[in-house]
């Protein structure tokens, strides 16, 4: 049963990973948003949008890939939303 | 020649501190020409102009919370804790978040490790992410429980210390977000050490309960678990989840051995500014349930005898918030007004029964975007059958008013 179980597991794991390459980091409708936009959608999904404001570039940096992770954002919004709120604070 | 010595002497007063000034700037002019040989022989890219940033980022932020807490027999200020958060941004594509928590609980200072994990950028769509981290099961205990996202100064039921969902854990989970044609999407696939049963061994009016983030692990397998969220709006004001985790939860070389658990559960947030309303709109939802495999555990009136039930438990909440952000007034856009009700069902039977709802509603003033006070009053309905008096009835479930502060930083 443990051996079942574990071979379970490795299949779904392999199949998850053929299925998440099979996807597309980006899309016809993410690709046409601005770095803003996609801020202004996002960002406050969770918690109050922070302002571009809040800190400087090399925060930012650490921020946005702390939110990449936590909020498992794709690499399209991660990109842009950190230019966006580095070249508007 | 008394008048001779007493110009010499005028003379010599009026003279000396102009000698002294050119003494002083003849060694200053020769400290000056040695910084400028000095410097021209610093290497070339120490000069500011090719100032390189460096890869490494780093951030040390937190929240802290406190506040009082109104019943009919009590007065007094609860929950203050203070949580230091630390991001370490190595490269791209590393990263390390920790959180600890100190609390002060009843007169002695509690720490505690929320979570410590790395996280490594495989590919654009997919991280993986090794330590303690914040289990992604459901959307309120990973995303919304920190004092100054919570909308409420408590949890929903069955989401704090003796309910149901996982908090954190320690383990591996790989994690991302992608596209499916024009779809958002989001995953994560994690195996976790995984929640422990209590076999009533030790104490039977807790038999068949889930004990979370307990170390080390005492169960022959590992927990899997999964969570895919799907945005089935461009604009990503929609998102719906769907959690599900697995695995056996007795203890080695018991017969409880091969008991295993399964959670599943779905969720929702919808957050949109609505134009015509002025406001933010935040909807937020979350269904969940705990199954444990029938066993039979010790009687508590009569621990040589024993007794069974089905270990299934529930919880859900539902939460509407709206803040009229886009308002002319300063005061009412930094107010929000927010309802949640909450439900939480353990197992008809067993010796930790309890069949509780909750409903709150608060009025919320932000001072920025992470600094918050919170004025809510709960109504519970519904209390435990029979509980041994844990940490639910040490909190006193009562109906309450709260005020909290929360502030993020
Ligand atoms: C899925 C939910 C979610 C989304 C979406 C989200 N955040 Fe966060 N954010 C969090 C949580 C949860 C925390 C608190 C981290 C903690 O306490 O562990 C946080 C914290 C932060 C912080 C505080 C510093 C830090 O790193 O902890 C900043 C800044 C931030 N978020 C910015 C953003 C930005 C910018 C976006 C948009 C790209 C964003 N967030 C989107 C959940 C989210």
């Amino acid at each position: 049963m443990k051996k079942y179980s574990v071979l379970i597991a490795v299949f779904a794991v392999v199949l998850a990973a053929v299925f998440i390459t099979s996807c597309a980091t980006t899309s016809e409708v993410s690709a046409a948003k601005s770095g803003a936009q996609l801020w202004g959608e996002n960002c406050l999904r969770c918690h109050n949008t922070p302002s571009p404001a809040t800190f400087s570039d090399p925060e930012w940096d650490a921020a946005v890939l702390h939110m990449r992770v936590r909020a498992n954002l794709t690499d399209d919004e991660a990109v842009k939303v950190a230019e966006f709120l580095k070249s508007a604070n | 020649m008394k008048k001779l010595i007493y110009r010499l002497g005028l003379l010599l007063f009026v003279v000396s501190p102009v000698w002294l000034r050119a003494q002083d700037a003849d060694q200053s002019l020769q400290v000056q020409s040695t910084l400028d040989q000095q410097l021209a022989q610093v290497p070339q890219e120490l000069q500011p102009d090719d100032n390189k940033p460096g890869l490494s980022r780093f951030l040390l932020r937190g929240y802290a919370h406190s506040g009082l807490e109104v019943t009919d027999e009590e007065f007094s200020f609860v929950g203050g804790s203070f949580n230091p958060i630390l991001v370490f941004r190595q490269s791209d594509r590393l990263l390390f978040e920790s959180e600890l928590e100190f609390e002060f609980e009843d007169g002695e200072l509690e720490i505690g490790l929320e979570y410590a994990d790395m996280s490594y950028i495989l590919t654009k769509g997919l991280t993986l992410r090794v330590g303690k981290f914040l289990t992604p099961f459901g959307k309120f205990i990973p995303d919304l429980h920190p004092a100054w996202i919570n909308k409420f100064p408590t949890k929903p039921l069955g989401a704090g210390h003796d309910g149901i969902l996982p908090t954190a854990d320690i383990g591996a989970e790989l994690r991302g977000g992608a596209y499916l044609g024009n779809m958002k999407t989001n995953y994560s696939f994690y195996v976790v050490n995984g929640p422990q049963l209590n076999d009533g061994s030790v104490d039977a009016e807790e038999g068949g309960m889930l004990h979370y983030g307990l170390f080390p692990d005492n169960s022959k397998q590992k927990s899997f678990g999964t969570r895919i969220g799907i945005f089935p709006f461009s604009n990503s004001s929609l998102e719906l989840g769907f959690s599900a985790q697995t695995g056996k939860v007795g203890a080695k070389e018991t017969k409880y051995e091969d008991v295993g658990a399964t959670l599943y559960g779905v969720d929702l947030s919808f957050v949109k500014n609505v134009t015509g309303l002025s406001s933010v709109i935040d909807l937020k939802g979350q269904y969940a349930v705990a199954q444990v495999d029938d066993v039979e555990y010790p009687e508590p009136e009569n621990p040589t005898e024993t007794h069974t039930f089905d270990n299934k438990s529930t919880a859900w909440f539902a939460q509407l918030s709206i803040r009229p952000a886009f308002v002319d007034s300063k005061l009412i856009q930094n107010l929000e007004l927010a309802g949640r009700y909450s439900s939480f069902k353990t197992p008809e039977g067993a010796p930790w029964e309890v069949d509780q709802s909750q409903f709150e509603i608060g009025l919320n003033y932000w001072i920025d975007w992470r600094t918050v006070f919170k004025f809510s009053y709960r109504a519970i309905s519904g209390g435990e059958e029979d509980h041994h008096g844990g940490e639910e009835a040490e909190e006193g479930m009562t109906n309450a008013f709260f005020i909290h502060w929360a502030i993020g930083f």
